[in-house]
């Protein structure tokens, strides 16, 4: 769940799902950050698509045409990984992430802005050394080893890791960014019906 | 091995070499393992020990040989399969019809006269050496309904495999429907009919309890299941000549009271699984080489893969 | 100070750092984990490890529930099965004092049936049920305090998308989790059932609201009954060895996506924004599975689950004092955790210590998200308190002085939960479904 409790100021503004309160921006950069953000929603949406239809072909398959189609299990498991991945870049870019901010919500604004600036600094350098640099020696490692029922190398998978490093990079860039020229932390939405789990 | 403090007693530095391994505590892989340290330590004056983390706790296979490969982890047991995703003449041993039984595998994988270019073949390129082999037993098939004297008595049926071109294949020659699925999720589809079978050896086939939901065990053994212990080429080659051959040597007391710990081990699971209702019944073996012996040669593909398949079954006493 | 104690202090102490200020916490978790790496093996193994943790981590048939299932309750949220249940549930418990909290209770336990989730109830029963209250003279904060402590049951209510990721880490089996959480889950329900006509009887002034007619109650049962069907496909199928428990998340998509469409209550155009919300949602847990895997390998290859399950019992071996010892644990980082990362941080900590001394891992379970589902309404951050003050329009405070009676009557339940194995276990023995 993100956000503090009482944060009523803010859940009825935000009917757009890409929600930070900003008040200044550098124009080029909100424009890659919208393109990006629509390629990356529409990506998300046909993966899922195509993971129900895998899935529920792998049922059909084996308890209709008695005959299991033996790629669905590989093909949904690499499938959901890249849906999880490319999401999970998605929702940095409206701070979504689960997030305690009961104590930093109670600094004063200076000191929120400090702790806004570092914590975007954390997760670039998380995102740079574990997807990035991580993700690319892990696909480097792995890119001759096929799959056992699919076309294609586990590395060929992995590099979705850097390329979604390099995409929670730019947001965590776009989110600095946004911070010092508005000297105010930016609001993460709140979406009340969301499932947290 | 746990006996750190009787290495650190003799003086210097001790090196502890972790070793990943998929199986639990319990296993006969865990348990030579666990016993190739304890000897190691005293034979190498505390030099060396080996520290085995079990139950998958550093990944899975796939992962754990990227680890080693990278010098993360210094050792790991990874299947024959894994090993194909480096250099596919490893597929010369993981095929049916290679060995006859577990005896003569061992006597072939452990043979460096026959394996030495094969286990070395990978230092360059990802910088791991095959140590040599465990046997994980013949593998069998075992349904809910009724027992498989021949390939005709499993047409049709929904038969679990891991996710490997070749166990696909072959489940399909044996005229059955192959069914990937995650090994966790075998029992609770065993018991509610989502497959009608599966095939492993018996060790795993009595402690899964499978033998609960699929009580026919047929005697297929369409294949003998082999581990390799590999090792970072680098971690290898900074040992003495002398921990090097003390290591070697009881590498070679772990295999062999390996095989004995899985032929005691095989024996418990069949007594377990009769007593607690299970039959096991003898198969139309001919009639199963038949189906499978098309697999060798779709397989074995390279002039380098051949010669490794036949000089295994040169050294076969049948 | 050895190498376990530092390794200790960087993962405890930066995890807590990081999460006290903010940082997201699939990143709090996940940097002082691959740091704790770098101490044991340098720069260039933690990057390898943690990248390859983060990917294996999702790399799952079992985990591929969880999409489906979030999704399948966005449709039905979306498509009105959530409004037919609440009718339905109006006329179940109409007749009773105070009948409008029993309804939010009842309400909470039929969406629990069919959804993986529980925010999502609190929201849509909240949405419908607490402007009526309101106008009925409750409290306001009394109906957000029921509807919070009403609505975790679905967690234990099977589908959960909670036990599957404790199926996950625990290596048990997802159909049998499953059936051990029909107990628990009722039991759950009857202890909110109960404080309400308790409060009932002390507030005389709310009385019964709904008496309709057979007729009436014949069509609101009609109208429900196909989302109530989804409960008989969902778990006939599994026991029924038609498709896996994995599978029938599936199966639930594909059948809430019908129902929808079918009884033009899902509009086509609102379809990409469902789908959309729900890929987010799966990203979010699985962003946190995936990091909690570096955590899970670090505290192995440190041995640290050993080192605090051998203090553990060479303080006591007695597994009730054990159990006690770790409720408490966990009731407390509830207080301030969601459930899915403190069952990917706890479990791979207690599991080996209970297992031990011969508690079963499906009880287990089955107690951990039973205490997961407290901390989901203990102040000061729950999501279902959150979820449920926010659709009633009241602040958190008050809501938290209403709840409190439910919490600690819940906290009995937690005590029948954790030494009555049988209530989670039974079940799935008869069935056949725990070896
Ligand atoms: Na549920
Ligand atoms: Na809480």
């Amino acid at each position: 769940m993100a956000t503090h409790p009482d944060d009523e100021a803010n859940s009825s503004e935000h009917d757009d799902a890409a929600t930070v309160r900003t008040s200044r921006t550098v124009p080029a950069l909100e424009a890659i950050r919208k393109t990006t953000d629509r390629i990356l929603a529409l990506l998300c949406m046909v993966i899922f698509v195509a993971l129900v239809v895998i899935v529920s072909w792998q049922v059909f398959s084996r308890q209709i045409l008695q005959d299991s189609a033996p790629w669905t299990e590989e093909a949904a498991r690499y499938t959901f990984v890249v849906l999880a991945l490319l999401g999970a870049a998605l929702v940095f870019s409206e701070r979504g992430h689960i997030a305690v901010e009961l104590l930093a919500s109670r600094f004063p604004v200076a000191g929120q802005l400090i702790i806004s600036v570092a914590v975007e600094l954390i997760v670039i350098f998380f995102a740079v050394f574990v997807f990035v640099i991580g993700g690319y020696r892990v696909a480097a490692n792995a890119w001759n080893q096929g799959l056992s029922t699919l076309p294609l190398s586990v590395g060929q998978v992995y590099m979705v890791l850097p390329l979604v490093g390099i995409l929670i990079t730019f947001y965590s860039i776009y989110h600095l960014i946004t911070v010092l020229l508005n000297g105010e932390r930016p609001t993460p939405s709140v979406d009340e019906t969301a499932e947290v789990i | 091995g746990s006996s750190t403090a009787e290495g650190q007693a003799a003086g210097g530095e001790t090196t502890t070499l972790q070793l990943a391994l998929n199986q639990t505590e319990e296993h006969p892989s865990y348990i030579s393992l666990d016993a190739f340290g304890d000897r190691l330590v005293k034979s190498t004056d505390g030099r060396f020990d080996i520290e085995v983390f079990p139950n998958e706790q550093l990944g899975a296979q796939a992962d754990t040989l990227q680890l080693v490969s990278d010098g993360v982890v210094d050792m790991a047991i990874v299947s024959g399969a894994q090993l194909e995703n480096l250099s596919k003449d490893f597929i010369a041993f993981n095929l049916p019809t290679v060995f006859d039984s577990v005896e003569h595998q061992m006597s072939v994988v452990n043979n460096p006269e026959i394996t030495g270019d094969l286990y070395s073949s990978l230092a360059e390129s990802n910088s791991v050496s095959v140590v040599g082999g465990l046997t994980q037993g013949a593998r069998s098939i075992y349904t809910k309904t009724a027992p498989a004297e021949t390939p005709a008595d499993l047409a049709g049926q929904k038969i679990r495999v891991q996710e490997s071109e070749l166990f696909l294949a072959l489940v399909e020659a044996i005229g059955a429907s192959p069914t990937p699925m995650a090994f966790g999720e075998v029992y609770t589809a065993l018991q509610s009919g989502v497959i009608d079978g599966a095939e492993n050896n018996e060790v795993s086939y009595f402690t899964q309890k499978h033998h609960e939901v699929a009580p026919f065990f047929s005697y297929t053994n369409h294949l003998i299941g082999l581990d390799y212990l590999i090792i970072n080429s680098n971690t290898l080659e900074g040992m003495s000549d002398e921990d090097r051959a003390a290591f070697d040597e009881e590498w070679t007391g772990t295999y062999e009271q390996h095989t004995t710990l899985w032929g005691e081990a095989t024996d418990d699971a069949i007594a377990g699984a009769t007593a607690a209702g299970a039959t096991f019944t003898e198969v139309d073996s001919d009639a199963f080489t038949e189906a499978l012996e098309p697999l060798v040669d779709q397989f074995l593909t390279e002039p380098s893969q051949k010669k490794l398949y036949d000089a295994a079954r040169e050294a076969s006493t049948k | 100070m050895d190498t376990l104690t530092v390794t200790t202090i960087v993962l405890l102490g930066g995890i807590a750092l990081l999460l006290a200020f903010g940082v997201p916490v699939a990143v709090a978790m996940g940097l002082p984990s691959a740091f704790a790496i770098v101490l044991l093996l340098g720069w260039e193994g933690a990057a390898l490890t943690s990248a390859q943790r983060v990917f294996s981590g999702s790399n799952s048939f079992a985990l591929l529930a969880i999409p489906f299932f979030i999704l399948a309750g966005g449709l039905m949220t979306n498509g009105g099965i959530a409004t037919r249940l609440i009718d339905l549930a109006l006329v179940v418990a109409g007749r009773l004092p105070a009948s409008l909290a029993q309804t939010t209770v009842v309400a909470n336990t039929m969406f629990g049936a069919v959804s993986g989730a529980s925010v999502a109830s609190a929201a849509a029963v909240g949405t419908v049920l607490s402007p009526r209250m309101k106008k009925d003279g409750y409290d306001p904060a009394f109906s957000a305090a029921v509807n919070a402590a009403a609505s975790p049951a679905g967690m234990l209510i099977p589908p959960s998308n909670t036990f599957i990721v404790y199926s996950l880490v625990s290596g048990t089996s997802i159909a049998a989790l499953f059936m051990a959480g029909i107990g628990p889950g009722l039991l759950w329900s009857a202890v909110c059932f109960v404080m309400v006509a308790i409060y009932a009887r002390k507030h005389p002034e709310l009385r019964s609201h709904v008496r309709p007619s057979l007729r009436q109650a014949l069509i609101v049962f009609l109208r429900a009954l196909p989302a109530l069907a989804l409960i008989v496909v969902v778990i006939g199928g599994i026991l029924s060895g038609f498709f896996t428990a994995t599978e029938s998340a599936v199966i639930a998509v594909l059948y809430a996506l019908i129902l929808g469409l079918v009884q033009r209550t899902l509009p086509v155009r609102d379809l990409p924004k469902v789908i959309l919300e729900a890929a987010k949602t799966t990203s979010i847990v699985m962003l946190l599975i995936g990091v909690s895997g570096i955590l899970a390998w670090v505290l192995s290859f440190s041995r640290i689950p050993q080192t605090i399950s051998e203090k553990l019992l060479s303080f006591t071996d007695n597994p009730a004092i054990i159990l006690a010892i770790i409720m408490v644990v966990l009731l407390l980082a509830g207080t301030i955790m969601d459930p899915t990362p403190a069952i990917l941080i706890f479990t791979p900590i207690f599991l080996p210590v209970v297992v031990s001394v011969g508690v079963d891992p499906i009880h287990f379970g089955a107690m951990m998200v039973f205490n997961m589902c407290l901390g989901n309404i203990s102040p000061p951050i729950g999501n279902n308190l959150f979820v449920a003050a926010r659709v009633a329009k009241v602040k958190i405070e008050p809501v938290i002085g209403r709840l409190m009676p439910f919490f600690w009557a819940l906290c009995i339940g937690l005590l029948i939960v954790t030494y009555i194995p049988e209530l989670s276990t039974w079940l799935p023995t008869q069935l056949g479904l725990m070896p």
